[in-house]
């Protein structure tokens, strides 16, 4: 436990994430960060899940950035929160025959919570997720979502705005009402967050 | 032991002209109700308070009316109606045509109702390195959470998209279905073939009887009405003045009614074959459910959830069918006192701003209780004092005064304690962004500040514990009841000596009434229309607002001794 207390937990970046030292975080340059992301420990994030087969559009007219579009694998926007111990990885499925990975797109303000394991295409902005809860692959959740803790969303579900999921299956069990909207944002949380 | 979240829960004033409050058990209303209204403090345990308590987010305000608004005393408006599957938005007028469910592809499993996902047998049976072009042939509808397939009822389709109609023309069972219309217009091509027609016991399914009955009985209502504007001209014509004279003569108990309804008894009758909707029900439709039970066993047969979901009766695994997607709304709210619209959100499915959107928080001031210190465990200790800092944060751009008012015990059984060490105080007003900037430099002052006074842990009376720049915290002094019904008589409440009953669901929570009554001055012009507002502002006339309220703190758990 002498790990050098003088450094602290969080590395904190140019772009004002904060990295825990005890996180994994696999393919790195395939992951973007937003800034202002924190990120805790035995958070694991696969970067190394890359897509394997060329976009459809792209194989018809390759472009100079083609390269660099595919090169993504985790897009994580600003003000997100990684709880101890989730996990993201983007979604894979065969598709002809072929199995490859697809790029997991996380907006701002996104919470997620201790024990989550995020497979989903697209996690919109100003969304919660609860504890120990698995979005399924190639799920798309949209702004405004509160997925309540131990839910199971399975794989392709798609969740409108303002709704509250839950359960195994995970369904819609209640609407956000319009005062509940400003409590998403996370930049307190941010602040909160520090090596003091 | 789970752990306890203190919170606060703000009265809607809707509610508040019913007087009459029960305590549980109590079969006459109790004598307390008629003393005024003003005197009468809130009682969070009442049956009836449960309904009108809301979380501040939950509430809305009304600009006109000066006054809060939850859910109950607003009225919704449709504005857009879409699939919550494929986020398209359905005009209103199919919605009427077409029913609320979506019609494109979107389905939910029967078994689980996660949503369901076209595949290709083909692919399924030759597994992943199946050859790359087989991408054809039959396509079932695959459930991803329970595995559940449509091959299961034996359906299987020819396309992977437009699975609504597909699935509408197909049975369980592959075999094709005869809408109603269809089978219809194929009666009548038999009749004029052989003048015989289907048999008067033909089985029906549920939609075609339905559409039989409903023709017949139109048919039935419209030959026994009196000829002439005066009947039901289909439909329900209740607004016609044929119905209007009948119903006149219920209630006048008049002859002429009478005379009417002989006239009538006469034409109408029942329904008689399977062409006007009868399905005569046989012993031996039971028996064969009882065999089929025995042969499936409690696998094969729906749970009660799976057979709400369905559109039909429906008893066995097999027989259940994917069903479509509910619609969902976005909604506007109005004021139910004056009209005026209190949210509404922008009228595309993907877009989740708001036009108007008149909340409650941005108006009324907040409330948060947490203990002075932090205590060991999270249950209180009975008859012990126990201090909690209550903060209220102000919202508005103006500085509020604010009066805070507790029973001076908790109503109900169990009588706690409550003194608010500082019932009046003055809050400043909430303004910009730039001094939100500001705020990590007034935390650590705030904090040095906390400090000095926790090393006193003396909270002076009249005095207030902390102020920020929006916000007041104030000390509460609370000496929890204890939870005993026992004991010598001479120490027990009057309320313990008339029910001395076990200990009922969450009696044990500490809740306080708190009202609450802030005033604060503003600008008249402020609330006038855009137009107004230039003229006024010469005047810069101030207005004393008031607002005040009941709202109920939930402290914490009472240990049991």
């Amino acid at each position: 436990m002498s790990k050098k207390p003088a450094k602290g937990e969080y590395i904190e970046t140019d772009t004002g994430n904060k990295v825990s030292r005890k996180c994994q975080i696999i393919g790195t340059t395939n992951i973007i960060l937003g800034g202002k992301t924190v990120i805790q420990a035995e958070v694991i994030i696969r970067g190394d899940l890359l897509r394997s087969v060329p976009s459809s559009s792209s194989s018809i007219n390759p472009s100079p950035n083609d390269k660099q579009q595919s090169a993504v694998a985790v897009a994580i926007g600003r003000y997100c929160f990684f709880s101890r111990g989730c996990a993201l990885r983007p979604p894979g499925r065969s598709t002809k025959g072929v199995f490859s990975h697809y790029p997991l797109k996380i907006s701002d303000h996104v919470f997620v919570g201790p024990g989550s394991v995020i497979e989903a295409a697209i996690l919109g902005s100003h969304v919660h997720i609860g504890a120990g809860v698995v979005v399924g692959k190639f799920a798309i959740i949209k702004d405004y979502v509160k997925v309540l803790d131990g839910a199971i969303i399975p794989a392709n579900m798609v969740i409108p705005s303002f709704s509250i999921v839950g359960g195994r299956p995970a369904r819609i069990v209640g609407e956000i009402a319009e005062g509940e909207v400003d409590g998403f944002d996370l930049r307190d949380l941010w602040r909160s967050i520090g090596n003091n | 032991m789970t752990s306890f979240t203190p919170y606060t829960y703000f009265q809607c004033p809707c509610t508040e002209n019913s007087t009459s409050s029960r305590t549980f058990g109590e079969d006459l209303p109790s004598p307390t109700s008629d003393t005024s209204e003003d005197d009468r403090t809130f009682d969070p345990r009442a049956p009836r308070a449960a309904y009108s308590l809301h979380p501040l987010e939950h509430l809305l305000y009304c600009e006109d009316c000066h006054q809060i608004r939850c859910h109950r005393c607003v009225l919704d408006e449709i504005v857009t109606w879409y699939c919550p599957n494929c986020l398209f938005e359905v005009p209103s007028s199919s919605v009427k045509s077409e029913g609320n469910r979506c019609t494109r592809s979107c389905f939910q499993c029967p078994v689980c109702t996660a949503s369901l996902s076209v595949s290709s047998v083909a692919l399924a049976q030759t597994g992943l390195g199946a050859d790359i072009s087989a991408q054809a042939g039959p396509y079932v509808l695959n459930c991803t959470y329970c595995q559940w397939s449509s091959k299961e009822i034996g359906i299987q389709l020819e396309k992977p998209n437009g699975i609504y109609a597909q699935l509408s023309k197909v049975k369980n069972g592959g075999e094709p279905y005869i809408s109603a219309k269809d089978r219809r217009r194929e009666d009548r091509r038999d009749i004029s073939e052989s003048p015989k027609g289907p048999g008067p016991n033909e089985t029906l399914d549920a939609d075609s009887q339905f559409e039989n009955l409903k023709s017949f009985y139109q048919s039935q209502l419209a030959d026994s009405a009196p000829s002439g504007g005066m009947g039901f001209m289909g439909g329900y014509g209740y607004g016609s003045p044929g119905a209007l004279s009948r119903i006149m003569g219920l209630y006048t108990g008049s002859s002429f009614g009478d005379k009417k309804r002989e006239s009538k008894n006469g034409n109408m009758r029942e329904v008689c074959d399977s062409s006007e909707g009868l399905q005569l029900t046989s012993t031996k439709d039971d028996q064969c459910a009882i065999t089929r039970i025995q042969r499936v066993g409690w696998e094969g047969t729906a749970s009660t959830a799976q057979q709400k979901e369905q559109a039909q009766s429906v008893r066995f695994m097999d027989d259940l069918r994917p069903f479509s997607h509910l619609l969902r709304t976005k909604r506007s709210k109005r004021c139910r006192a004056c009209r005026h619209i209190l949210s509404k959100p922008e009228s595309k499915v993907q877009n989740t701003r708001f036009r108007i959107r008149l909340v409650a928080r941005n108006y009324i001031p907040a409330i948060t209780i947490q203990p002075l210190q932090q205590a060991p465990t999270s249950l209180l200790t009975p008859m012990k004092p126990v201090q909690f800092v209550l903060t209220v944060k102000n919202p508005l751009f103006e500085s509020v005064r604010v009066n805070i008012a507790t029973p001076a015990s908790t109503p109900g059984r169990f009588a706690s304690k409550v003194t608010v060490l500082c019932p009046q105080f003055e809050i400043g007003a909430s303004t910009d962004m730039f001094d939100e900037a500001l705020r990590e430099g007034g935390k650590e002052k705030r904090r040095t500040k906390a400090e000095a006074s926790e090393g006193q842990l003396q909270a002076e009376a009249g005095k207030i514990w902390e102020r920020g720049r929006n916000w007041v915290s104030v000390v509460v002094e609370i000496v929890p009841a204890s939870l005993r019904t026992d004991g010598p008589e001479f120490m027990k409440s009057q309320q313990i000596q008339k029910d001395d009953g076990p200990l009922r669901e969450d009696e044990d929570v500490l809740e306080i009434p708190v009202f609450v009554r802030v005033e604060w001055e503003t600008d008249a012009a402020h609330e006038e229309s855009g137009g107004l507002a230039a003229g006024n502002k010469e005047k810069e006339l101030k207005e004393k607002r008031e607002l005040a309220y009941w709202c109920v703190i939930g402290v914490g758990r009472i240990a049991q001794d």
